[in-house]
């Protein structure tokens, strides 16, 4: 990578690191948690839905796993950081179990399967009172035992820095090229020797991980968790939002994304009141219809800054696939 | 005491259920074969034909068994103008980008029927809600529920004549079977994706107007058909119609044996277990022909 | 060069922050609000602002508080727990409330008891039943309306000297509401000595439950009781009947038995609601000063008759204004200790003190539906009239 994207990006997060002697008020540190949250969680998304293509609508799965594993294992009496470890262990689980179920489809079928796991968590979370708390919650410890918001602030830069660190180490490094050819065409890949399903399902635990510790930070912030809070299918859809329209598949579209996103969100809710969720649907419909590759894909795929496949954001629709299309007979035979 | 009973009973009425469920799902398989859309505006088009056919009831008086076909061409109207204005300009893009815009537009529909109607609930009572067909002594039937079932059976036979029998049912087929090949044996593909869209829409409006009686009316009432349509669609295997009207009827059973035998609350996630399960062990649907 | 495009967003995030640097003062007197204006709830949100636009004019036409206007800040929780956190946040940071009122749902209520007592902001809740939430111990909270566990001692108390029966069995929905009530009186059944035989747990806007209907008709229970909202108690009377369901009592937690369209045939159960108890905190026709001018004015506010949760956030918001009054400042300390030791003999709510737990004594009543009335019918000195009981069954009933 050239010398002064590293430079760029040492000033960006210093700035950020340092934002916290300016700021005081815990409101705007906790909008500016949630950007840098979301980034997170929007690159952790990235590498398995932009780089790898698979779109995955249940990483609320990943996400409440490390919420709920430090609520019930410090209840437990472990403390609560080494409850976060066993949360992104288990996350690793489920992903580990949830991809190979999924991964063995593809498109919009692996993505109502991952909707359809995140779904099965949380309601078995909200039907089991006893173990969960139920729906009427849970409550979480602190991990900043100050309870401030600047260490949580710092946290979600930092958790940001180190996924977009491992972002750029993996887009150019073999495993991300394979990850890259799954893209673009999993069946030549297959043909010419990746080992697809093992590529696919590693990414996936990677990017479980990393989620599980998103939710247990969110959580701990926010002291207090419930079902259709952390396991929702809304946190899937923001989570995978925030990367899409920021721009799948580049390095720091889920970045861009989040920044825009949850400060227009906070902004709507402040200006529009009720109608806040009607203009963020606008603005996303805006930009699927004008910024078709997410932001970043868009504003570079124009300004022709990247060179074509490794970072470029899908351009041309899928090739056709005849098994598929036979099987999508709307009268089969 | 009579588990045998409660077992029929329990058939029956999910039976009775599943018949609406199927009809939503047909008209998302419709829309998924033609053009493999995932429609998530699919649940807030069936919110759509729910309020029309509440505003038409509340001014008029007309019960929604006989003003459903209005709810049915409105969301036509509403379907035929999403495809046109909004997915066609993108129909290039990837799948996700489609599906985000569909969202997008699921977002405005609700929020903005909300800043309208307002969020508080709606019911209507119409004097059919209260006559019960009874077998036995241990066995009732809802009338309301049989009407839909019905209105619901008709259409979906009539959907699939359609379908197998038109012209325009051999076009969207072709679209269906080789997106590339169609426009070459002359099918304006644009217009044909665009109805196919319109009459899937229609479907969920109409289902939602058959749902007002024995339901109740708020900005979000879609959002749980819209999951279980998916479960469904890919249950029927994707893109085939009579699959999904009988993936309807399985799952309004299942869940409905579900709450007698374990528990209501679980009825949603069983159904998602059913779908992973279906999915890893014969992914292309109960009416699938081939492997995934 | 590559990363100029990020300056847009940061612009935009450089605007949260100025904008959170900017506080706000004036002359008149904040009061923050934490309700549910958009999602899921937003029903009862409206309900709540309602009633919080009722109480606000008549303080502000009385002249205000402390001789300024008073103004509402409202947060839109967007029915989420963690939004209604953030909420909490930007009122105090940034806008300098000294009081909060709210949230609407017992998850968003519970969720921000630890953010209003770190920042020692008084916070007075309107609605949230679930216990929990006054059992933190928190100094800081004070709740208006009575609890789950008051309902369960309430109708248990009824039913013990109204015929004593021995088996129950609790439908509840599975949400926080539900879970609570039924956990509450799971717990108080078992104290009094009655025997649970069903406990049905159900998905909330389901359209058929004549399956968990039916099994609690195989378990036979002498009482039924009921957690549930206002929609799927009309759809569970209704299908109740359908089921040929006929304990000797149908019992509730209120709220949606307890709604003022439930014994309506066009928004409610209509003639399936006959016979039904409720737990009740309010009702239109309370005997309290200013209940009936409540109703009238909400009345032509909204073209419907209140639930409890408006009158709820009306007294939350009365009570907030006597505090402020009593206290004669608006700071968060001098509120607090004046909430403390507040005592209100007289408000269109009844009358108002808070425990050593923040709850307020709030007399809970049990009614009935008969002809299609809510009729008092426990305690004995609030009692309007006589219960029916048992009730009679489906096939019985014209």
């Amino acid at each position: 990578m050239k010398r002064w994207y590293f430079i760029l990006a040492g000033i960006f997060f210093l700035l950020a690191l340092l934002v916290p002697l300016v700021v005081e008020s815990d409101y705007t540190l906790q909008i500016l948690f949630r950007v840098f949250l979301f980034a997170a969680m929007g690159l952790a998304w990235n590498l398995v839905g932009g780089y790898t293509g698979q779109l995955s609508l249940g990483h609320a799965a990943y996400f409440g796993v490390g919420a709920y594993s430090l609520a019930l294992f410090s209840k437990a009496g472990v403390s609560p950081w080494v409850s976060v470890l066993l949360g992104m262990a288990l996350a690793v689980i489920s992903a580990a179990v949830i991809g190979s179920v999924s991964f063995r489809l593809r498109g919009p079928y692996f993505a109502l399967c991952t909707i359809a796991f995140a779904e099965v968590l949380r309601l078995t979370a909200k039907n089991l009172p006893n173990l969960t708390g139920g729906d009427v919650g849970v409550q979480v410890p602190l991990l900043f035992p100050h309870s401030s918001t600047k260490a949580f602030y710092i946290s979600g830069v930092l958790l940001t820095l180190i996924v977009l660190a491992l972002t750029a180490w993996i887009e150019h490094s073999r495993f991300g090229y394979y990850l890259l050819a799954i893209r673009e065409d999993q069946d030549a890949a297959l043909a010419v020797g990746v080992n697809t399903a093992r590529y696919k399902l590693w990414i996936l635990l990677i990017s479980a991980a990393l989620t599980a510790i998103g939710g247990a930070l969110y959580s701990s912030l926010f002291l207090y968790i419930v079902p259709d809070q952390v396991l929702a299918m809304e946190i899937s859809t923001e989570i995978a939002i925030v990367a899409m329209l920021g721009g799948a598949g580049t390095l720091i579209g889920p970045l861009v994304g989040s920044i825009t996103l949850e400060t227009a969100s906070e902004i709507f809710k402040n200006f529009f009141k009720e109608a806040n969720l009607l203009i963020y649907g606008v603005l996303i419909v805006v930009v699927v219809l004008f910024l078709p590759e997410g932001i970043v894909g868009t504003i570079a795929n124009k300004l022709r800054l990247f060179k074509a496949a490794p970072t470029a954001p899908f351009a041309t629709p899928e090739p056709p696939d005849p098994e598929e299309e036979a099987q999508r007979a709307v009268i089969s035979e | 005491m009579n588990w045998f009973y409660s077992t029929i009973q329990a058939i029956l009425n999910g039976l009775l259920t599943g018949a609406l469920y199927g009809l939503i799902a047909m008209g998302m398989a419709l829309i998924f074969g033609v053009m493999r859309i995932v429609n998530f505006a699919h649940g807030a088009f069936l919110m759509l034909g729910m309020y029309a056919t509440y505003v038409l009831f509340q001014t008029t008086g007309i019960s929604p068994y006989y003003s459903f076909p209005l709810a049915g061409a409105v969301l036509f109207v509403i379907g035929y103008a999403t495809y046109m204005g909004l997915l066609r300009p993108i129909r290039g893009q990837v799948d996700f980008m489609v599906i985000l815009l569909t969202m997008g537009l699921a977002l405005i529909i609700t929020d903005g029927v909300q800043l309208i109607f307002g969020a508080d609930y709606h019911q209507i009572n119409i004097p059919l809600l209260s006559k019960n067909i009874r077998i036995g002594s241990q066995i009732s039937i809802n009338a309301p529920w049989l009407v839909s079932f019905a209105i619901a059976a008709v259409l979906a036979v009539a959907l699939y004549f359609v379908v197998t029998h038109t012209m325009f049912g051999r076009a969207a087929r072709a679209i269906a079977q080789n997106r590339y090949a169609a426009p070459l044996m002359g099918i304006n593909v644009n217009r044909v994706q665009a109805i196919s869209f319109g009459i899937g829409s229609a479907a969920a409006g109409i289902a939602g107007a058959l749902l007002l009686p024995v339901f109740y009316l708020f900005p979000e009432v879609g959002n749980q058909f819209k999951l279980k349509s998916f479960v469904m669609v890919v249950l029927g295997g994707m893109g085939s119609i009579q699959g999904a009207a009988i993936a309807g009827l399985v799952l309004g059973v299942v869940e409905s044996l579900t709450s007698l035998y374990w528990g209501n609350e679980w009825a949603l996630a069983v159904d998602f277990v059913i779908f992973i399960l279906v999915l890893s062990l014969k992914p292309s649907g109960i009416f699938g022909s081939q492997r995934a | 060069m590559k990363r100029f495009y990020l300056l847009f967003p940061c612009v935009l995030a450089m605007l949260i922050v100025w904008a959170g640097c900017h506080g706000g003062e004036g002359n008149t007197i904040k009061i923050g609000v934490v309700t549910s204006l958009t999602g899921k709830q937003a029903a009862f949100g409206q309900a709540h602002k309602n009633g919080y636009t009722i109480a606000l004019d008549e303080i502000n036409a009385k002249g205000g508080l402390l001789g300024k206007k008073v103004e509402l800040d409202y947060y839109d929780d967007q029915s989420k727990p963690d939004q209604a956190v953030q909420g909490v946040s930007k009122l105090v940071d940034q806008d300098h409330v000294t009081i909060i009122l709210g949230a609407y749902s017992s998850e968003s209520t519970r969720a921000i008891v630890p953010v209003v007592t770190q920042k020692k902001i008084p916070l007075i809740i309107p609605t949230a039943v679930a216990d929990n939430v006054v059992e933190t111990g928190s100094p800081w909270v004070f709740r208006i309306c009575a609890g789950a566990e008051s309902f369960a001692a309430a109708t248990l108390d009824f039913l013990k000297n109204n015929g004593d029966p021995k088996t129950l069995a609790i439908v509840s929905e599975n949400t926080n509401f539900g879970q609570a009530n039924s956990k509450s009186m799971t717990e108080a059944a078992k104290a009094a000595g009655l025997d649970l035989v069903d406990s049905e747990s159900y998905q909330d806007s389901s359209p058929d439950y004549k399956s968990l209907l039916q099994r609690v008709k195989n378990k036979n229970p002498e009482v039924v009781y009921f957690a549930s909202y206002l929609l799927d108690a009309s759809t569970l009377m209704r299908q109740a009947e359908q089921v040929r369901l006929n304990p000797k009592y149908y019992t509730s937690a209120g709220t949606g038995f307890a709604a003022a369209e439930f014994p309506t045939p066009d928004k409610g159960a209509g003639k399936y609601a006959e016979y039904t108890f409720s737990v009740s905190q309010w009702l239109p026709s309370a005997k309290w000063k200013g209940s009936a001018e409540f109703d009238e004015k909400f009345f032509k506010l909204t073209g419907a008759h209140p639930a409890y949760h408006a009158i709820e956030a009306y007294a939350a918001l009365v009570v907030a204004a006597a505090a402020i009054d009593g206290a004669k400042s608006a700071q968060s300390q001098a509120l607090r200790d004046t909430l403390r030791q507040i005592n209100l003999a007289e408000t269109p709510f009844g009358p108002v003190k808070f425990d050593s737990r923040g709850q307020n004594l709030h007399p809970v009543l049990v009614t009935q539906v008969q002809e299609g009335k809510y009729k008092v019918v426990w305690p004995l000195d609030a009692a309007e009239t006589k219960p029916i009981i048992p009730t009679p069954e489906w096939s019985k009933r014209q």
